[in-house]
């Protein structure tokens, strides 16, 4: 069944936050989520949400207290519902501790982590419903203004919750109106990853809009729709970087209420085959966001999309480079009248002054050009000493950025480490001697390697007076490669390229899993 | 509040537009001390608890789908620019040629002169962007290392796991952009006097994006200048060459100089 993986992922998201410590009551909570999408069709989504609505919040009181924190945790995973990676279910099914957020993948997006936007999504508009009808819990009303005076730019107001993806508000009502006997479902379905399919494109693009209620949730699963074909034809079509689709469910900045606004993370490549079909259409002015949309045959494109990414390509052909209205470089605008000016005593000179020899004009331009290149050098080198910083602060940047990659690469190897040993401890209650003394010697191993590696870490930096901070990372290379060789157990995965950072928590977790079995 | 004190003297010298985009970092500083506070009566299952817990994670998420919403924006508009600058340089080269005659030599010069600053100011730009990206990241990182210490909980690693895949902090695209605008001013710039770069003390008027830049450079210096509560999760300091004459770029307050 489609719904399988989301409701794995929901469960282990039960899993972890009873972790954080919300009552083990928690887990009951959880079906109903999981619950509400066994088949994902309009009637069924329609009964659903009246037995939602009529049934009485049985369990609202003892859960009132940590309710509020499974709902806003759960829809924090849906305000992050963006491509999940694949792993990284994986991951949170082995691991309970992991939190069901979904973290953005820049590479293909695996089918399986689709439902749960989807989920998430379809959860909101109940949810909606919900908390347009059902005010019973005080806290969560409290909160609510709260979350009003955020500076954030949310359109989260009472009235406009259903269309609106302002989830995490809204999510929490709907939390606390579960019932408890849902926990069937939960335990009943198993995870099929394999099991997502386009069919749960077929299903979500069929939904059509009845009235209010299941609009809501037209809106949101047209929105998956999108979403999740996104998904599938992103990962076919487009080789190399595709665009990518993220769910910005909570504040998207488009704003609106609009089906299938999620945002688009258009790439170079992207962009040039939009320049193309435009081009074709006869420029940006003759071009329509229809004909764009054909032309490209990118499915995961919506016309929303191409509406605003033409409406910027116009402004930057015909107005370019105004983005800033203060000049950076004062002796430029100077430099500017300055040369204007002179411009204008040229001309006038040379009207006032026709009648005399051609030399005249010439070297009073010679003069002017002097000037000119006098002011235009020193705008020039103003421009060079922006740049410079610029490019200074661009340094700095990557390599703080890759000193942050590793840090966390390093912690995370440690964590494993850890939970390996706690898991072979507890294997050696029951087992013989030898497998705690592997594991054991394993972990010492790593946590002498990670010191040694911090160490090594601290000392690259006092190298950065050479001027060559791509020796930091190239050490860093050297180490972690170093690392890697003494441990069978992260590989690759750590190795952080210069430049460039291709290290997604994808291997790393895949791996990880594997470890982990 | 070392952090905060800085993120907020960056954010009051960051572009206008940016201003409300970054974390806040305050904001969530003071849920913790709620959560804290909350959780003193050792009870994880009061109401109080539970709501701040919620709270915080609540704005946790949306300062993450706020960042996303921001940086996916400025980076497409980043990406047509990219695109559309070759054509501007071409336009210009053709239309006011090197052998065109004198009064559009001027031309010539001036436009080459606007569209030089628009390179670097575009570079500039996306400089920051990556400079936005990391200074919410360090917040976020900070935020949740309190949060681990204050509630003894252990939100941070995993956490963090997903932020380093959010579309803020993937800024590899980014990065690459601005490689490519370095090579395109090699390209229009006359070729340099290498030397003397940071000879003389300058000063930066204005709100803009050098001013920016600086203010960044030195803010990036500070937060790294050694923190109480060194980990293995704390960045070494910052050893920056020129970082003296860097500082001595004085950076003055705005000049309002509009353009329209």
């Amino acid at each position: 069944m489609e719904a399988k993986p989301a409701l794995s992922i929901q469960r282990s998201g039960a899993r972890q936050i009873s972790n954080f410590g919300a009552s083990g009551a928690l887990t009951s909570s959880f079906p109903v989520l999981e619950g509400t999408y066994p088949k994902f069709s309009d009637s069924q989504h329609l009964s659903l949400e009246r037995e939602l609505m009529h049934r009485p919040p049985s369990g609202v009181s003892p859960l009132s207290s940590t309710s509020g924190v499974v709902g806003h945790i759960f829809s924090s995973s849906s305000g992050f519902s963006t491509d999940l990676q694949f792993s990284s279910v994986q991951q949170q099914e082995k691991h309970p501790r992991q939190p069901p957020f979904i973290s953005q993948s820049t590479s293909s997006v695996k089918s399986a982590i689709r439902p749960h936007s989807v989920d998430s999504q379809v959860l909101q508009s109940t949810a909606s419903s919900n908390f347009n009808k059902e005010n019973n819990v005080p806290w969560c009303t409290d909160t609510l203004p709260d979350f009003l005076d955020f500076p954030i730019n949310t359109t989260i107001q009472n009235g406009q919750l259903d269309g609106n993806n302002s989830g995490s508000i809204v999510i929490a009502s709907e939390d606390l109106s579960k019932p408890n006997d849902w926990q069937d479902w939960a335990d009943q379905l198993i995870t099929d990853d394999d099991a997502l399919t386009t069919d749960w494109n077929g299903l979500l693009a069929d939904t059509s809009v009845a009235d209010p209620v299941p609009k809501a949730s037209y809106q949101m699963s047209q929105q998956s729709t999108s979403f999740s074909t996104q998904q599938t034809h992103i990962s076919q079509q487009i080789p190399g970087t595709p665009g990518e689709i993220c769910n910005s469910a909570g504040q998207s900045s488009s704003g609106n209420a609009a089906p299938a606004k999620q945002r688009m993370r258009w790439t170079p490549e992207l962009h040039e085959a939009f320049v193309e079909s435009v081009n074709k259409l006869g420029g940006s002015e003759r071009a329509t966001p229809k004909g764009v949309l054909k032309l490209m045959k990118v499915e995961s494109l919506t016309i929303y999309h191409v509406k605003s990414h033409l409406q910027k390509y116009r402004t930057a052909r015909y107005k370019p480079e105004t983005t800033e209205g203060v000049p950076q470089v004062l002796p430029s605008l100077f430099a500017i009248t300055y040369i204007l000016s002179f411009l204008f005593i040229i001309l006038l000179h040379h009207f006032l002054y026709t009648e005399s020899s051609e030399k005249r004009p010439a070297a009073t331009i010679d003069e002017l050009s002097s000037l000119d290149l006098k002011t235009g050098i020193e705008i020039t080198e103003a421009l060079r000493l922006q740049m410079e910083v610029q490019k200074r602060l661009h340094e700095q940047l990557e390599i703080q950025r890759n000193l942050q990659l590793r840090i966390e690469e390093q912690g995370k190897y440690l964590q494993m480490m850890f939970e390996k040993q706690c898991k072979s401890g507890i294997d050696l209650l029951k087992a013989g001697p030898s497998t705690g003394q592997n594991s054991s010697k394993e972990l010492t191993e790593a946590v002498q390697n990670s010191s040694a590696k911090k160490n090594l870490g601290v000392e690259p930096s006092n190298n950065e007076t050479e001027g060559q901070p791509s020796n930091i990372a190239r050490k860093a290379l050297g180490e972690t490669s170093q690392l890697a060789q003494e441990k069978q157990s992260i590989p690759e995965a750590v190795q952080i390229p210069e430049a460039s950072v291709d290290a997604t928590p994808d291997s790393p977790s895949a791996k990880r899993a594997k470890i982990n079995e | 509040m070392k952090f905060g004190k800085r993120l907020k003297q960056q954010i009051e010298q960051s572009l206008p537009g940016w201003r409300d985009k970054f974390l806040s970092y305050k904001e969530l500083k003071k849920l913790l001390k709620l959560i804290s506070a909350a959780a003193a009566p050792p009870l994880s299952g009061s109401p109080e608890y539970g709501k701040a817990e919620a709270e915080f994670m609540c704005l946790l998420n949306n300062e993450i789908e706020k960042f996303n919403a921001f940086f996916m924006e400025q980076e497409e508009d980043f990406v047509i620019r990219h695109k559309e600058l070759p054509h501007r340089i071409q336009k210009v080269i053709d239309k006011w040629g090197p052998d065109g005659t004198h009064p559009s030599e001027f031309e010539y010069r001036e436009e080459m002169a606007k569209i030089r600053k628009d390179i670097v100011n575009f570079h500039g730009e996306m400089v920051l962007l990556m400079n936005y990206s990391n200074i919410n990241y360090t917040g976020l990182a900070k935020i949740l290392k309190k949060y681990d210490k204050r509630t003894g909980g252990v939100l941070r690693l995993p956490f963090i796991q997903k932020v380093l895949g959010q579309p803020f902090f993937t800024t590899d695209l980014i990065s690459k952009l601005v490689k490519e605008c370095e090579t395109t001013i090699d390209m229009v710039f006359p070729p340099s006097q290498p030397t003397g770069i940071f000879h003389e003390a300058m000063a930066v008027p204005g709100e803009g994006i050098f001013r920016n830049t600086v203010a960044a450079l030195l803010t990036m210096e500070e937060i790294r200048r050694g923190s109480s509560t060194y980990s293995q999760f704390s960045l070494p300091p910052l050893n920056l060459p020129d970082f003296d004459v860097i500082q001595s770029l004085q950076v003055l307050s705005p000049i309002q100089i509009q353009i329209p």
